[in-house]
């Protein structure tokens, strides 16, 4: 039994415990402190990992403790290379996350960020679960703080609709995800992973149990028809609920679509439905990118940016998948989508944070009321043009790597679909470049633009760390991709056999 | 037995208390014998009173349910003090009625006999019509006694008419003998009419849909004390009864009635749910709650194995628990506000913050949010059922009953959580005891979700 993987687990949780319990206006600086030896943990696990594994050694840290004698389910947690990626982006936007909002007056401090932390708490179990039910319970487990940050703090007016139907709506996928690997345990041993592989399922049996899980992650990720929910809880959620939701939470969903959905089922995914996936995403990517464009409201536009970004994470995932399913094995899409997934979630949540600064100076959302505030504050307008460029994923930033090899993996299965899904680098372009110009240049109110204050300090900290994050991830991709791409053979190969 | 009869004494006990004090004592001999009973419970049962002349037999299962109803009871009997301190008389005989619905149901637990059954079928209800209209100047609640006790003889009827068939069939009342009975002849006409007969009357007592049609004006006028142990007590009792009829004494013909079920289970599923989303009021919403979970628990039938009862037990066990939960703090906002609407709730948490706790992690655990032992149990509910393929429609049908049911929970907790106003005023407080329960409720509905083995030690499996 592995006691950091242990202390990894159980820090945000009894953090999360002795914030609720320490009604104190300073329990911020407590939750900062827990997240960031969190972080360090994992920056240690990180210099302690072997990035080179043979077969057997895929898993690290292992955690395997009887549960349950009623349910064939264990307490198996570890690490590979792709859990380690998520778990380093979540305990290093954790820190990031709670930083951001110190210069908020947050009402009931212990109560939120006792939340943030619960959230934590959820989100390795995700990450590092190495059993369906528990994977199920920790997914769920990251459902109740989010939207109980989202709907107390969130804006006042119409917070409740909104949040009550993206509690709904996810809470529906999930349980179609529960019934799926129901389904999939009754013709398995156990929970185990390994189990859960060799199911041995007929080919109708795998189709159904493909969109019944792959039902949940749609709604999370989210793919085409099931995204309604996301820019209206993206909006009115506060900075630091649209933060964890679309940096960190929207991840599980890629994370499980490549842990579980994948190497369970491929024969669907061979058949047709994978196909249908593929288009789906594809469709989102360009009717994200075309809703952007016309968006004034700046929230709307970083949320349906979002959306888009994550369809061609799906078509990549989906169309290595199909590729190698056919016969040539790549794990190309996959690489590239998960590089992604961890440029994106830092790239978005600094485009949240940008959005809060400005939505403080202007006190409005729309930019078409913004302008020229470049001029006032030349080092946010220097940080804020990084973290776009990033979000473009214009060369030598994070954002480039992972897109190319998306798009080249989509390329690999379809010209025409390549094609229309490459289109979400000049639409991203378009909207993204539009939304910096028009907050940045250009006309502002001038009574707004006199009293406008440069960053203070703990915006400056925060915006810089992503920063750096931008640029040397965007120098440097190469570690990420080796972190990976062990853990991903040995996904892969699991799903051919 | 034992513990049936310590039971009964002990409501003949408080029943004749009330000649002192206007009856202040019979909560307190109540607790008193309900936890010698509890006691009693976990002692190997002497084989004397282990069985009687084929009536009535005290088994491992019927020791289960009967501690799971005992623990409900005793949590209801705590409450008891802070529910009823606005009955000035009439206090004794309530809790002597409780008592003795819940020698009913002990009955119930271990019938060998359909005579039995019928016996404790009565017991249970006859109080329970009583009980409903313990507000005698509340118009409602003479209303929900009315409605029950008309409901609950038609009820009866189909019961004794349903005994009377397949006693003409199968020539015997005993349980066992029925079973070897409809093994043997699984095509007798007259056997199945009365089966689903039966299985029409005990669905009235469960209230399982297309027969719900009382329970949400019962459940809404009675007292809200009594509401919660019919909603717990009563279900655990109907269900187990049913269950044991069924399984054990049907289990011959079961091709037979397991369609007809499953039928009323989807209708069950869709009504319930449906109905409860259009509720304004907490306590109607909790009554159409209460019909949508016996959907649920009737997924037991479906997938038989080893472990069903102890699935039941456990879902029944969490369900209670979770009743308990909720409406604690359900009473205690009625006897302030004198109503149940959403809107009485608002702002619950920021004068009694365990007590929003407490009915949160109850709500999440009925919509069966993981971590709570209502995730727990309907886990192992649909994992059951799905064993076979042809229960996934099914399956399908309850996932989507939970999906909708979550809406409606959560107006409650937005309620008492989302408002800036609290509309209670800070002076008023609970009582200890009521702190005290709310605790032992979130401990267990916690401790049962995250180490659920944690359950079949406590209660010998």
């Amino acid at each position: 039994m592995s006691y950091l993987l242990l202390t990894l687990l159980l820090l945000p949780l009894v953090g999360s415990g002795l914030v609720f319990a320490w009604r104190n206006t300073s329990s911020k600086y407590l939750a900062l402190g827990i997240a960031l030896i969190q972080m360090l943990l994992t920056f240690y696990v990180v210099s302690d990992f072997d990035f080179n594994p043979t077969v057997d050694s895929v898993l690290q840290y292992e955690i395997n403790e009887p549960w349950s004698q009623f349910i064939k389910s264990k307490l198996h947690f570890g690490i590979d290379g792709m859990s380690l990626l998520l778990l380093l982006l979540t305990n290093i936007l954790m820190p990031i996350i709670i930083l951001s909002s110190f210069n908020e007056n947050v009402s009931y401090k212990n109560t939120f960020y006792g939340l943030i932390l619960l959230m934590q708490f959820g989100l390795v179990g995700v990450f590092t679960a190495l059993d369906g039910l528990l994977f199920y319970i920790f997914w769920e487990i990251t459902l109740i703080p989010i939207w109980f940050i989202a709907a107390l703090w969130g804006q006042e007016n119409k917070r409740l609709e909104f949040t009550t139907k993206f509690f709904v709506y996810t809470f529906v996928g999930s349980l179609f995800m529960l019934a799926g690997l129901i389904y999939v345990y009754n013709h398995s041993a156990s929970f185990a992973l390994t189990d859960l592989y060799n199911a041995n399922l007929g080919e109708t049996q795998q189709i159904v149990v493909f969109w019944f899980i792959f039902f949940a992650f749609a709604v999370k990720l989210p793919v085409f028809p099931f995204h309604t929910w996301q820019p209206d809880t993206y909006t009115y959620s506060p900075t630091q609920g649209s933060m964890l939701l679309s940096g960190i939470m929207l991840k599980m969903a890629i994370y499980g679509v490549l842990r579980y959905l994948i190497p369970i089922t491929p024969t669907a995914i061979f058949g047709i439905s994978g196909q249908i996936v593929i288009i789906l995403a594809i469709v989102g990517i360009v009717h994200g990118a075309l809703i952007a464009i016309i968006q004034t409201d700046m929230k709307r536009i970083i949320a349906y940016s979002s959306f888009s970004h994550v369809g061609l994470m799906v078509a990549g995932i989906f169309s290595s998948a199909v590729l190698t399913l056919r016969g040539t094995f790549t794990i190309e899409g996959a690489e590239g989508a998960l590089v992604q997934t961890f440029a994106h979630g830092i790239n978005v949540a600094g485009l949240f944070f940008c959005a809060d600064i400005l939505y403080k100076r202007f006190k409005s959302r729309d930019i078409r009321q913004m302008g020229g505030l470049a001029k006032v504050a030349p080092k946010f307008a220097v940080l804020f043009l990084i973290i776009i460029l990033g979000s473009m994923g214009v060369p030598l930033t994070n954002g480039f790597i992972g897109e190319f090899i998306l798009i080249k993996s989509i390329f690999d299965f379809n010209v025409l679909a390549s094609v229309i899904a490459g289109l979400t680098v000049i639409l991203c372009a378009v909207y993204l470049l539009r939304f910096y110009g028009k907050a940045m240049f250009g006309q502002g109110d001038e009574a707004v633009l006199s009293t406008a204050k440069d960053l203070s300090a703990v915006e400056f900290s925060v915006l810089a760390s992503i920063a750096v994050f931008v640029i040397v991830l965007g120098v440097f991709p190469q570690p990420v991709i080796d972190m990976v791409s062990s853990s991903l053979k040995f996904i892969y190969t699991s799903m051919i056999n | 037995m034992s513990v049936l009869i310590i039971v009964f004494l002990t409501a003949v006990a408080a029943l004749f208390s009330g000649v002192f004090e206007q009856g202040k004592f019979a909560r307190y001999i109540g607790i008193f014998g309900l936890i010698i009973a509890l006691y009693v419970s976990f002692l190997p049962e002497a084989s004397f009173f282990a069985q009687y002349r084929h009536m009535y037999d005290y088994t491992a299962n019927t020791a289960l349910f009967t501690k799971i109803s005992l623990v409900t009871t005793l949590l209801l009997f705590f409450l008891g003090g802070f529910a009823f301190s606005n009955h000035r008389s009439h206090q004794s005989e309530l809790y002597a009625l409780m008592l003795f619905a819940l020698c009913g149901g002990i009955i119930l637990f271990g019938f060998q006999n359909l005579v039995t059954l019928f016996l404790g079928i009565e017991i249970l209800s006859i109080p329970l019509y009583v009980m409903a209209g313990a507000n005698k100047t509340d118009l409602r609640s003479n209303e929900a006694s009315i409605k029950y006790f008309l409901m609950g003889a038609f009820a009866t009827g189909f019961l004794l008419f349903g005994i009377a068939f397949i006693y003409g069939s199968t020539g015997t009342f005993d349980l066992y003998k029925i079973q070897e009975f409809t093994i043997t002849n699984p095509k007798n006409i007259m056997l199945i009419l009365g089966v689903i007969m039966m299985l029409c009357a005990m669905s009235f007592k469960v209230a399982l849909a297309p027969f719900h049609m009382w329970s949400p004006d019962v459940y809404a006028g009675s007292p809200s004390l009594i509401t919660a142990f019919m909603a717990s007590v009563v279900k655990i009792s109907g269900f187990f009864a049913l269950f044991r009829l069924m399984t054990i004494g049907f289990s011959g013909v079961t091709a037979e009635w397991i369609n007809i079920l499953g039928v009323f289970l989807i209708i069950t599923l869709f009504l319930a749910n449906a109905m409860g989303l259009a509720q304004t009021n907490a306590k109607r919403m909790l009554a159409y709650s209460s019909v949508s979970h016996a959907g649920y628990i009737g997924l037991v039938f479906f997938g038989m194995n080893a472990l069903s009862t102890y699935t039941l037990a456990f879902y029944l066990f969490a369900y209670s628990l979770s009743t308990v939960g909720v409406f604690m703090c359900l009473i205690w906002v009625e006897k302030i506000k004198r109503e149940t609407s959403f809107g009485a709730f608002k702002g619950l948490a920021k004068t009694e913050p365990l007590l929003a706790v407490v009915a949160t992690i109850s709500l999440l655990s009925m919509a069966g949010i993981p971590l709570t032992a209502g995730f727990m149990g309907k886990f192992s509910l649909f994992a059951q059922a799905l064993t076979k393929d042809d229960n996934t429609f099914l399956v399908i049908v309850a996932v989507l009953g939970s999906a909708i049911s979550i809406a409606y929970y959560l107006r409650l907790i937005i309620a008492m959580f989302f408002f800036k106003e609290s509309t209670f005023k800070t002076a008023e407080k609970v009582t200890i005891t009521y702190n005290i329960v709310a605790v032992v409720i979130i401990a267990s509905l916690v401790i049962l979700g995250v180490y659920p083995d944690f359950f079949a030690k406590q209660f010998g499996l």
